[in-house]
């Protein structure tokens, strides 16, 4: 059975017309079980200039915590390396009250070390928790900086509904080869993180 | 109880320096349990007042309810010093 489309085959018997389907490239999958950090060492490199890693109901331990992120550049040691990020949110509650979009002065970092925020306030009951992506580009290069940017919708503990963007750079012209995803608190009680490559 | 982190697919038990650098971590996460609190009552607080700030337009008079629910949420934090106290708060009605 093949798919014809204004005269340009796209399927034919099953196999893909040549540019469709092979530019997203998976990786690895971690699946979380009380794991204090998810580490991703492995699989970042010079072979494609954007990956993206894929969040998938990641669920913590404790209540009322950050989800959040950090590198560590090629041969370096510890997930500290300098960041400079700007984030804002989208916010409503499941009662209906106080919709809002702000900047979050408290999210972003000036040329800091510590931990990236990318969702705060999380819940831990079985209705809350963090789902999202962030798109790294081109860790392996070692001219320029590293862009980052991602959207996580995540439920706070306060029920209610967070959707946060996030972005900045790793100021720093090394590799950056090892990602770092925790909690601010407990762990990271079950959960996906899909890595992907985009050639 | 020991702690592990997953490194590529792996669950590695914490070393000894890590669990030691992963207690101040989460310690000093407590320690900013209040601010973090009382930062998310006046966030709440403000939407709330921002709500309600069309009814108070030089052409508008506000009522006396309206007057009185607006005071309210500014003095929301009034003597609000511990967590526990932040949880217990309970919000004025919109009139």
């Amino acid at each position: 059975m093949g798919l014809i489309s204004n005269g340009t085959t796209i399927f034919d018997n099953g196999s893909m017309a040549s540019g469709f389907s092979d530019d997203l490239k998976f990786i690895s999958k971690a699946t979380a079980s009380a794991s204090l950090s998810v580490d991703i060492t492995s699989g970042i490199d010079s072979t494609y200039k954007e990956y993206i890693f894929m969040f998938n109901n990641i669920h913590p331990s404790n209540d009322d915590i950050t989800f959040h992120f950090q590198a560590n550049a090629s041969g370096g040691s510890g997930f500290n390396e300098t960041i400079t990020s700007t984030q804002f949110r989208a916010t409503h509650g499941e009662d209906g009250s106080s919709a809002s979009l702000d900047y979050l002065t408290g999210a972003d970092q000036a040329q800091g070390t510590s931990y990236q925020l990318l969702a705060g306030s999380v819940g831990s009951d079985n209705d809350q928790g963090v789902s999202g992506y962030l798109h790294i580009f081109n860790p392996a290069d070692t001219t320029f900086v590293k862009h980052f940017f991602g959207a996580f919708q995540s439920i706070a503990h306060s029920n209610r509904c967070n959707y946060q963007q996030v972005a900045g750079y790793f100021n720093t012209t090394s590799a950056l080869d090892e990602f770092s995803f925790k909690f601010s608190s407990g762990t990271v009680d079950s959960g996906d993180i899909i890595l992907f490559g985009v050639s | 109880m020991p702690r592990f982190k997953l490194v590529d697919g792996v669950s590695i038990q914490l070393t000894a320096d890590e669990e030691t650098a992963r207690d101040a971590e989460e310690a000093a996460y407590a320690a900013g349990a209040f601010d973090r609190a009382i930062a998310g009552v006046r966030e709440k607080r403000d939407m709330l007042i921002k709500e309600t700030d069309y009814l108070a337009l030089s052409d508008n008079t506000l009522s006396t309810e309206m007057t009185t629910y607006r005071q309210n949420l500014r003095d929301i934090t009034n003597g609000v010093t511990t967590v526990a106290q932040v949880n217990s708060i309970t919000w004025p009605t919109k009139p």
